[in-house]
């Protein structure tokens, strides 16, 4: 990292935080991490009885090979997409990359290879033969098949990857929580340049503007999501309309000027080393918080204590929906559409999910484990008179849990 | 108040207009190729058959259905939880919510008018499993690539889309000129990145299409282009390659030049006129009926690929699209790159509008390294 320094403190006083028996380190050790995720995914396509992976996905690529690519919007990242295939047996993977540059240290150059266009039917033969030759035999887990790589595919067994690569993603390891942290770390530093710029008559792309500038001064991050400045209204109502008839969020900046007293969600992530980061908070333009809003975030705060005090392995996801909905007053204190905490690892949403529409029975199923990540974000809603939003991100350890968040709640914190 | 933001900015051009030209485009590229519904993940696809505006998201990823079309009652049905930034004519019934639950997702597309009796149903992506997912939607069809059908109704464009097109070059010049500014020695790419990104923002494009804009070329050794930026200083004399995007209402533009660091040596202003010269007669070549193999030189890397809603197929290489066809109305991003050892690399990019007869370049900057 340059131009910036990330402190020295963990959490507060001497605790040291561990994850299966190891502190997580300032820095991570980007080889081991690489070495350790591979032998995961070795492990899981040996219980699965895969013969290999194709990876296409953003994510799944940077997971399995470490890789960096330029940050791109979907149809860049997609029709230039750096391609993963991993042979069962073999632990350095093969990388297709049209930027060979990003390709780690640590992968054996003979594994870095032109790139693929699978999206293409010239390319989607090409890379079909390159895994016929790389893959011979066997079950191939694919995260997607583009319609040419389909056809050229097509003599052999594919399946989803999934099986292989929700498992190795759900709990990190020390050095994958360390490599959050500092995403984490850039994206609040970030914030906090924009912070004072938040005054009556700014515009949400002077603020988007200003984020991204200071991102990228204080390292080599890239930009994960279009930075949300949304101002709530007061009722559902008074919002667009909505398929459930709760909260619009997040919807999308523009140039929108932004006016006093406007209640701003704000959402960003970004992304160091290939993990993601979450950021929100809820910020007031040009005022002070009313006793009301105040309150809202105390409900807010009860909430979030409530989580953390039954946090540590063992407890399921239901029991942690149960314990917000009882700090809330026996109300469910999250969006209809979303949860009341998800994960962040090469995805900025990724499994652990909890609070979803997949259910009670799903959640009890859930049981936190070590290195699992909690993006625990409620949501405090008055309909008539607005509500709080923050989140913050919380790594389950061996005996409890440790932020990886540390921004102020202001201009609402706790008196 | 009906909204908490603005419909996407629309630049004078009638977006109305422009949208029922693209729905009527793809309704007609359906018929043709038989197909009764299409069920599309990629954001481009999804953009392009519903004017929405999306939350925009760095990255790939895997298909899953974000927008049905439906042949026969002509609807567009869009996966968006509100109405914000949902164009007028998709209606509230036409939209269904964000889930996590498959069984849900389901429930929500099974409900869809239409979309059962389907026979044909076109996706631009499938991922393994998809198949049994769409027979308990849609249990007669079959499962076709959308690709061609998706090809002819985005890669003629409108005069409206081309208009769209011209105002993110505009936008990417402006970058551009910022960049060019913050070239100094001692300045880093990331610092060429940083100025690029506060150009575009406030011009209100806030989406990059890359972040890769910024390439300092060695002076010494093997020189490739980058697209990864660094914190290399930039030194005197060296050649600097400047790529800048930008996305406007969605549509992307770009260019691309090459700068010195003070100094220009005769052997930098030789590579910059052979990269000129290269370019020129690629854009010449970018004709209706026209291959890609007919674009190549051996004088320099000439790559092409369409602009659209973003980046789109055909794309143009040394290694790839020697048998695309170049056809009227599409809008290519032409860059041609040469590089030499102890001096270093110059890029240059136009964008170039195909149409029928001498080819419209869209951009407009001056080439010279200073």
């Amino acid at each position: 990292m340059a131009r910036v320094s990330l402190g020295s403190a963990w959490g507060k006083g001497n605790i040291v935080h561990t994850v299966e028996g190891r502190p997580i380190p300032e820095l991570p050790d980007l080889a081991r991490m690489h070495r350790e995720r591979s032998d995961r995914i070795q492990e899981q396509l040996h219980a699965q009885g895969l013969a290999g992976l194709v990876l296409l996905g953003t994510s799944a690529v940077s997971y399995a090979t470490g890789a960096a690519q330029p940050g791109a919007d979907s149809a860049r990242a997609g029709l230039f997409r750096p391609v993963a295939v991993v042979v069962t047996g073999e632990p350095a993977p093969h990388l297709f990359t049209p930027y060979p540059e990003g390709a780690p240290g640590d992968l054996p150059p003979d594994h870095v290879h032109p790139p693929a266009f699978p999206d293409l039917d010239e390319g989607a033969a090409a890379l079909a033969t390159a895994v016929s030759e790389l893959i011979p035999r066997g079950r191939i887990g694919i995260d997607e098949l583009p319609h040419p790589l389909r056809a050229a595919l097509a003599h052999r067994d594919v399946v989803s990857a999934g099986s292989v690569m929700v498992p190795v993603k759900l709990r990190k390891t020390a050095d994958e929580l360390a490599c959050i942290r500092i995403a984490q770390r850039c994206n609040e530093l970030a914030m906090c340049d924009v912070m004072p710029l938040l005054r009556p008559g700014v515009r949400q792309s002077t603020l988007t503007a200003t984020f991204l500038d200071r991102l990228h001064e204080l390292g080599d991050v890239s930009n994960g999501i279009d930075p949300i400045w949304q101002p709530m209204p007061a009722s559902v109502a008074a919002g667009p309309w909505t398929t459930h008839g709760d909260i619009a969020f997040p919807t999308g900046s523009t140039g929108e000027v932004l006016r006093s007293g406007d209640v701003i969600w704000c959402d960003t992530g970004i992304h160091y080393e290939g993990y993601a980061s979450d950021f929100g908070r809820t910020w007031l333009v040009g005022a002070e918080p009313t006793a009301r809003q105040r309150a809202q975030y105390e409900r807010w705060q009860d909430v979030t204590d409530a989580v953390l005090a039954l946090c540590k392995p063992g407890v399921t996801a239901l029991d942690l929906d149960r314990g917000a909905i009882a700090a809330n007053g026996g109300t469910k204190p999250w969006i209809e559409h979303f949860y009341l905490s998800h994960a962040v690892g090469t995805d900025s949403a990724e499994m652990p999910l909890i609070g979803t529409d997949l259910g009670e029975t799903f959640d009890e199923q859930q049981v936190l484990a070590p290195g699992m990540i909690l993006v625990l974000e409620p949501v405090i809603w008055e309909d008539g008179y607005g509500g709080y939003r923050a989140e913050d991100i919380y790594a389950v350890t061996d005996d409890g849990w440790v932020s990886l968040s540390d921004f102020p709640y202001d201009p609402f914190a706790r008196s | 108040m009906t909204g908490l933001l603005a419909q996407q900015e629309s630049g004078q051009i009638d977006m109305a207009r422009l949208r029922a030209d693209r729905r009527r485009r793809l309704f007609d590229a359906m018929a043709a190729h038989g197909l009764d519904a299409l069920v599309l993940g990629r954001a481009a696809d999804v953009a392009f058959a519903s004017g929405a505006r999306q939350l925009w998201t760095a990255g790939a990823r895997p298909f899953g259905p974000g927008c049905v079309v439906v042949a026969s009652t002509g609807h567009v049905h869009l996966l968006s939880t509100w109405d914000e930034g949902v164009p007028p004519e998709i209606g509230h019934d036409d939209l269904f919510g964000l889930k996590w639950n498959p069984a849900n997702l389901l429930g929500s597309l099974s409900a869809i008018p239409g979309i059962e009796q389907a026979r044909r149903v076109g996706t631009d992506s499938y991922s393994p499993g998809f198949e049994q997912f769409l027979a308990a939607v849609a249990p007669d069809a079959e499962i076709v690539d959308a690709g061609p059908a998706l090809g002819e109704a985005r890669s003629a464009k409108s005069e409206d889309e081309v208009a769209l097109i011209e105002r993110a070059v505009a936008v990417a010049e402006a970058a551009l000129t910022a960049m060019d500014d913050a070239v100094e020695p001692g300045a880093t790419e990331r610092d060429l990145m940083r100025a690029y990104l506060a150009a575009i923002s406030r011009l209100g494009c806030m989406q990059p299409p890359t972040e890769g804009v910024a390439c300092a070329t060695p002076r010494s050794g093997p020189v490739t282009l980058r697209r990864l930026t660094s914190e290399r200083q930039l030194g005197p004399g060296q050649l600097v390659v400047l790529n800048p995007s930008a996305l406007y209402a969605g549509y992307e533009g770009g260019l691309g030049r090459t700068v010195a660091v003070g100094e220009v040596s005769p052997a930098a202003a030789r590579l910059a006129a052979r990269a000129r010269e290269v370019l020129d007669a690629a854009i010449d070549r970018c004709r209706a009926g026209a291959r890609g193999a007919d674009l190549r030189s051996d004088d320099a890397a000439v790559i092409a690929y369409g602009l659209g809603l973003g980046v789109e197929a055909p794309v143009i290489g040394a290694d790839v699209g020697g048998d695309a066809e170049l056809r009227s109305g599409m809008v290519l991003s032409v860059q041609a790159w040469v590089a030499e050892e102890g001096v270093g690399g110059v890029l240059q990019r136009d964008a170039v509008h195909v149409v029928d007869g001498t080819p419209r370049v869209l951009s407009r900057y001056r080439s010279e390294l200073v």
